[in-house]
């Protein structure tokens, strides 16, 4: 979530808090004559107060279980669980008194640290990746779509390169090739005219490198996969081919183009959301073992 | 109970075709080329003469009996369904409820125009069908899919005519054009001539005497029936077909619409308030009842006080619908018209996490209707919805008129689509699905389909997908009021 203007009110209800939270300990902790435990009267307030924003934080996953639930908007969820879920930080370290205590506590404190780190790096990124993969991304598509759109592409390039009369179905659909007016694309590419030209370049290409390209691995291992050396084999090709069929290399070029697009999203939308995978799970252990540790220390 | 039809019926010869009265007028050279092309199907009770969004290319005359015509799908709106079973249900109900707007269209309809001489009443889509009835002109002449599902309430003799045997009878037989006008003038005019917007609300007395007014005019496919900036003076109300409403805009035009049966145009001229508007063409055979000015004014002579509430009307209607400024080339231009809600993502902002299209789905049903691809704005995306296309091409051909556009030319799907997926097929854009259908667009096992299209939850305050976004990236731009601002 992008932190604008909008969070003004919660920025304000926040630091309001956290003053009055701040103040208290400080009178809290320099009255305490043992020093501040949390077993003390001050210290379980913190602690429930603090545990109080946690669980609302993580209640944010079961709001996005039921998306169309009208119980507040997602947003507004999302906004408490940044500012509450921080401001529990500080208040869970004045129950404890800045002290990690015994073996139980002291895991809980460093997972708890490790999820606030984690949340803040998910909030950098998000930040920074969305308006990059606008901006970088022009030819960006669905996330699950990315296999298919690889696999369409090539279909075409076969197309284009060899006149293959095969289509796959799955080119034909309506899309916007970026300009605003909308229209039906079923297919870029238009089967090889036979025009006497010598397309052996062409299919040679497209056996040594595109192909491979255009694997889930290649772009690991493709000279395509680098700008510099797609550019230097295009211009190989373009010398190598009759100039009518330059045309034909131009919307391959582009292909390749749109293919490293494509797996540019990939690794973006893993580090988009990968974070999310130690997020959550540390998280909930928190939950867990906070609920542990509150009866262990009522109990004992 | 349901039960199958006969395969075929028996092809009756010239002297057979010369006994029957249709066809008496028609010149023996003609009607024997078309020997063959009439068939004499017979039906007993319970047997479906022909099946609603089926494809075929004739039309059926009822000769004896009685016929039920009624649709199969059901009269629903393919919204939230909210069935609140016990507490928990009802608490679920209470939290999946929206904030709906109220509907303030007034173009709404009340009547399910059918490919028949009567209409459908939205409460009980049903009616029965008697001798002498043609149903399946538009199947037989244009080769749309059937409207409604026919099943004989007792024996029933009917024709089954094919294009040009029908084609002739409509041109050569007075015989048959004077029992379709007499029949449509009974049963459907007067409901047709109800909808027309200045005579909402006026009494029966005065649309009976303008019902005999009525002449009915055919034009062929392509023919213009009215011409922008011509003095018409005469209502048309369409009895069959299609027709275009375009207006010139700029260098180019603008199509409004699509009419289709039941719907009028040209009712200002009625009332000399000004040249025609627009102009109007016919995109299939197209049939017309047609009332003039002359026999108009004669009629209103005879009810005086109906006049100036006519001509207030008229006046509130030609405000309402007032050309757009040239302010909203650059909407037209974008393939974006006026007065639609449009929705974007806002892709810096946005994640790319799906919540919106989770959304979607669980308001739907399960199927969602927001497909996060289309055209990109700057930073904008535009996702499939259905823009309202200035030449809404997923209008023509509904068989029971179910695309309808509103006053704010918003494109509606009525509650009584029969999921045929002419519309889904005719959209360029992709925009319509049919809900319930494979991935091919094959029906699958379960309710009727039914046409959906993304309507930005146009009815909700809010749409699901932009109430279900963490990150406040969906917006549902409202470009009705830039619309105002720029008229």
């Amino acid at each position: 979530m992008r932190i604008d203007r909008g969070h003004f009110r919660w920025f304000l209800f926040s630091t309001g808090l956290l003053v009055v939270a701040c103040v208290t300990y400080a009178l809290y902790a320099r009255g305490a004559p043992g020093g501040p435990t949390g077993g003390s009267a001050m210290g379980l307030t913190f602690g429930i107060a603090g545990t109080a924003f946690m669980l609302f934080a993580a209640l944010l996953g079961v709001r996005k279980k039921r998306p169309h639930y009208r119980v507040g908007r997602a947003a507004t969820w999302l906004k408490g669980h940044l500012w509450l879920g921080a401001l529990s930080f500080p208040l869970v370290f004045f129950h404890a008194g800045f002290e990690f205590g015994g073996p139980l506590a002291k895991v809980l404190m460093w997972l708890f640290i490790l999820v606030f780190l984690t949340g803040l790096f998910g909030l950098a990124l998000q930040q920074i990746l969305p308006r990059f993969m606008t901006q970088n991304l022009p030819q960006e598509v669905v996330y699950e779509q990315i296999d298919h759109v690889r696999r369409a592409l090539l279909e075409e390039a076969d197309l284009l390169v060899t006149g293959a009369t095969r289509r796959n179905p799955g080119v034909s659909r309506p899309k916007s090739d970026g300009a605003i007016q909308g229209r039906v694309v079923e297919s870029r590419a238009v089967p090889a005219v036979q025009d006497g030209s010598d397309r052996a370049p062409l299919v040679r290409f497209l056996d040594k490198h595109l192909k491979f390209y255009f694997q889930p691995r290649g772009p690991a291992e493709s000279p395509l996969a680098d700008p510099n050396g797609r550019q230097v084999l295009f211009e190989e090709l373009r010398s190598d081919v009759d100039p009518r069929l330059h045309g034909v290399v131009a919307d391959l070029e582009a292909y390749c183009v749109q293919r490293g697009q494509l797996e540019a999203q990939r690794r973006l939308h893993h580090w988009l959301h990968g974070w999310l995978l130690i997020h959550v799970p540390l998280s909930w252990t928190v939950i867990f073992l906070t609920a542990v540790h509150a009866v262990m220390s009522l109990y004992y | 109970m349901d039960s199958p039809a006969q395969p075929v019926g028996d092809a009756l010869g010239l002297e057979e075709m010369q006994a029957l009265p249709v066809f008496g007028d028609c010149p023996p050279e003609l009607l024997d080329d078309h020997v063959g092309a009439v068939l004499r199907r017979t039906f007993r009770p319970g047997e479906i003469v022909c099946r609603e969004g089926e494809s075929g290319s004739t039309a059926f005359l009822l000769l004896e009996g009685e016929a039920e015509i009624y649709l199969t799908s059901p009269v629903a709106h393919l919204e939230n369904v909210y069935n609140p079973r016990g507490l928990l249900g009802a608490i679920t109900t209470f939290l999946q409820a929206p904030v709906r707007r109220t509907s303030t269209d007034a173009s709404a309809r009340r009547r399910i125009p059918i490919d028949a001489p009567a209409e459908l009443s939205q409460d009980s889509p049903t009616t029965t069908l008697r001798a002498g009835d043609l149903f399946g002109e538009m199947t037989g002449l244009s080769g749309y899919p059937r409207s409604a599902t026919v099943r004989a309430q007792t024996d029933v003799e009917a024709l089954e005519l094919r294009r040009g045997v029908l084609d002739l009878l409509k041109r050569r037989s007075r015989a048959f054009q004077a029992q379709i006008e007499r029949n449509y003038k009974a049963r459907a005019l007067a409901s047709h001539l109800r909808g027309v917007p200045i005579f909402l609300g006026l009494s029966d007395a005065f649309i009976d005497g303008l019902r005999e007014r009525v002449e009915l005019v055919r034009y062929e496919p392509g023919q213009v029936i009215c011409t922008q900036g011509e003095d018409t003076a005469k209502l048309y109300v369409i009895r069959i077909g299609f027709v275009k409403v375009n207006r010139a805009h700029g260098d180019g035009e603008v199509i409004l619409r699509y009419l289709h049966r039941g719907e009028s145009f040209g009712e200002m001229g009625l009332l000399g308030a000004g040249r025609c508007r627009t102009t109007c063409t016919a995109l299939d055979h197209v049939e017309v009842g047609e009332v003039r000015r002359e026999d108009f004014d004669r009629l209103i002579d005879a009810f005086p006080a109906i006049r100036a509430e006519l001509e207030g009307m008229a006046r509130e209607h030609t405000e309402r619908t007032a050309p757009v400024g040239s302010g909203m080339d650059e909407f037209l231009v974008q393939g974006l018209m006026d007065a639609q809600d449009l929705l974007l993502i806002d892709l810096d902002r946005c994640t790319r996490c799906d919540e919106c299209v989770r959304a979607c789905a669980a308001s739907h049903e399960g199927v969602t209707r927001l497909i996060r691809d289309g055209l990109r704005y700057d930073r904008y995306l535009m996702p499939t919805s259905c823009r309202a296309c200035h030449d809404p091409l997923c209008m023509i051909g509904c068989p029971v008129g179910a695309l309808r556009r509103t006053d704010s030319l918003e494109v509606l799907i009525e509650d009584w689509c029969i999921g045929c997926g002419l519309c889904v097929a005719n959209c360029p854009y992709g925009h319509l699905n049919l809900h319930g259908s494979g991935e091919d667009g094959r029906a699958v096992a379960g309710p009727p389909p039914k046409a959906i299209r993304c309507d930005l939850c146009a009815e909700l305050k809010e749409s699901p997908c932009a109430y279900a976004c963490p990150h406040e990236a969906v917006l549902r731009v409202d470009l009705r009021t830039v619309a105002v601002g720029v008229r």
